[in-house]
């Protein structure tokens, strides 16, 4: 209660600083075993706002690690984070943004504004940089957030590069080692395709999301793919000016399916 | 003076008096457990008194803004260091309120020759079930009560707390629907507001409503629920009261 306010109000870090509970700076050297990465994830435009997806596969070299991650992340009621590197350091990235967005929330009794939102991803990646440059920390997220300084409110998807440069992307966006892949159909798709995505319903759109992974998967053995066979489904959300809905398993089936109704 | 024992304890007296003073006419402040949550109530001009902690705790509170802020913004801190580096589930009241607030309060009022915290609060966890809600009333020198369910009244003057708070616990159940728990925690705001909550007999239902309707008009009804059947890890919604209780149409 007598303790100082944070240098920044409303800043979770700084508070973590202040309580001595600083992250970890890790310095590395040498060889070290395999890593364990996530790959692959996109978000695009579509009708009703944006979809966000993932594979659901880790690898460490050529291991298989899991084929059961959640690499799409809700961070908060307007804030979804795709996660593409290691994992490790990503789901540490997500707690902290997840934890710093809802401490200022509550704490300023305001929300984040958008461009906040995207800069504090920035100062983790930035942050990383010791270990991104090593090649064992590396993560290159996506991240979809809700502009509310247009009206009506609009989410807008942005990327980064590992050492925290950050890019809004227009209609789509992806990374991870599948990404080319899925980048050279949403290109296409957006060019000459009918419909294009931003024309593309729900259930369309997440057709065409489990379409996307399963394409990947076909030219990339570290993306784990869609496999409805084997009850393998992919990590798809929705962000909307009004939230976030995930896409449950039953609903990717019938989608694929063909018997959800658009 | 504050080497002698007598001196100490008069001075410490006089502390309390002029915290009771200062806070005489604070606006009370209501929580009650419901099946379906927990219901927190303030009515303010403006400034806030029902406020969010975390996902499943908020706080309620009278007496001076700044010190209301200052009390907010430590169980805040507290809450999400305990969060990160635990998890939201170890974030207990229990814990928050006995091994943290409740002792730097505790010293903060004995610290003769600083400014005591002005205020009082009720603070609250959402359980699995109304029966494991917790509401804990914390007063400004760092004592506290706990209580499991139920409803809490926070008031300036301690007798009409007392008198409210047994009126309030006979009339209360859990199965309240959420208008008639705004209604009854209104109601009783309205008579310790007015100072009637000892008259006898009692102010007809009629005019408990009309009586917190006028009383409040101009002012801000803040209501905070913890929702209980939320999937979402962030129980904490801010009600409308014109949807709950509609005004009557003229």
């Amino acid at each position: 209660m007598s303790t100082p306010a944070t240098p920044l109000a409303g800043d979770f870090v700084s508070l973590l600083q202040r309580s001595q509970m600083a992250l970890p700076r890790m310095e590395l050297g040498g060889d070290g075993p395999a890593i364990t990465q996530a790959t692959t994830v996109f978000a695009f435009r579509f009708a009703e706002g944006i979809l966000m997806a993932g594979d659901r596969r880790a690898t460490a070299g050529n291991i298989i690690v899991t084929d059961a991650v959640e690499k799409v992340v809700e961070i908060d009621d307007s804030s979804l984070l795709a996660i593409a590197g290691v994992p490790a350091t990503a789901f540490e990235m997500a707690r902290v943004l997840q934890t710093s967005f809802e401490y200022y929330r509550r704490s300023q009794l305001q929300p984040l504004s958008l461009p906040a939102k995207v800069r504090a991803l920035a100062r983790l990646l930035r942050e990383n940089m010791p270990l991104a440059l090593q090649g064992v920390g590396i993560v290159v997220p996506l991240f979809a957030g809700v502009d509310h300084t247009v009206s009506p409110a609009q989410p807008r998807i942005y990327f980064y590069d590992p050492l925290g440069a950050q890019f809004q992307a227009v209609n789509y966006a992806a990374s991870g080692s599948g990404s080319g892949t899925i980048r050279s159909i949403l290109a296409f798709q957006e060019r000459h395709g009918s419909p294009k995505p931003v024309e593309m319903t729900l259930p369309e759109a997440v057709r065409f999301a489990l379409r996307l992974l399963m394409t990947a998967a076909e030219f990339d053995s570290a993306t784990g793919g869609v496999n409805p066979e084997a009850q393998l489904f992919a990590t798809l959300k929705i962000l909307r000016a009004t939230g976030v809905e995930t896409v449950t398993e039953e609903q990717q089936s019938a989608a694929l399916a063909g018997t959800d109704h658009d | 003076m504050t080497e002698e024992p007598y001196r100490w304890l008069e001075a410490i007296g006089n502390r309390r008096e002029y915290v009771r003073d200062q806070l005489k006419g604070g606006s009370p402040v209501l929580a009650g457990c419901l099946a379906d949550g927990i219901l927190l109530l303030g009515v303010s001009r403006g400034l806030g008194k029902v406020f969010e902690i975390h996902d499943r705790h908020a706080m309620a509170g009278l007496g001076h803004p700044a010190d209301l802020e200052r009390i907010r913004q430590a169980a805040i801190d507290a809450a999400h260091l305990e969060a990160f580096t635990r998890a939201a589930e170890d974030v207990s009241l229990r814990r928050l309120v006995g091994f943290g607030l409740s002792a730097q309060l505790k010293q903060n009022f004995e610290q003769l020759f600083t400014a005591p915290v002005l205020g009082e609060f009720v603070f609250a966890e959402l359980g699995t079930t109304p029966s494991r809600d917790l509401l804990v009333r914390v007063h400004f020198d760092g004592t506290y009560s706990v209580q499991m369910g139920g409803a809490r009244v926070v008031a300036a003057d301690p007798d009409e707390e007392s008198t409210a708070q047994a009126a309030l616990e006979q009339k209360w159940r859990d199965s309240l629907s959420l208008a008639e728990a705004a209604q009854q925690l209104l109601e009783t705001w309205w008579l310790l507001q007015t100072q009637q909550t000892a008259k006898e007999p009692s102010p007809s239902l009629e005019e408990r409503a009309a009586g917190w309707r006028t009383a409040t008009a101009g002012a801000q009804i803040e209501l905070g629920w913890l929702n209980r059947r939320s999937s979402r890890l962030v129980r904490y919604e801010v009600l409308d009261l014109n949807q709950l209780l509609p005004p009557p149409s003229p």
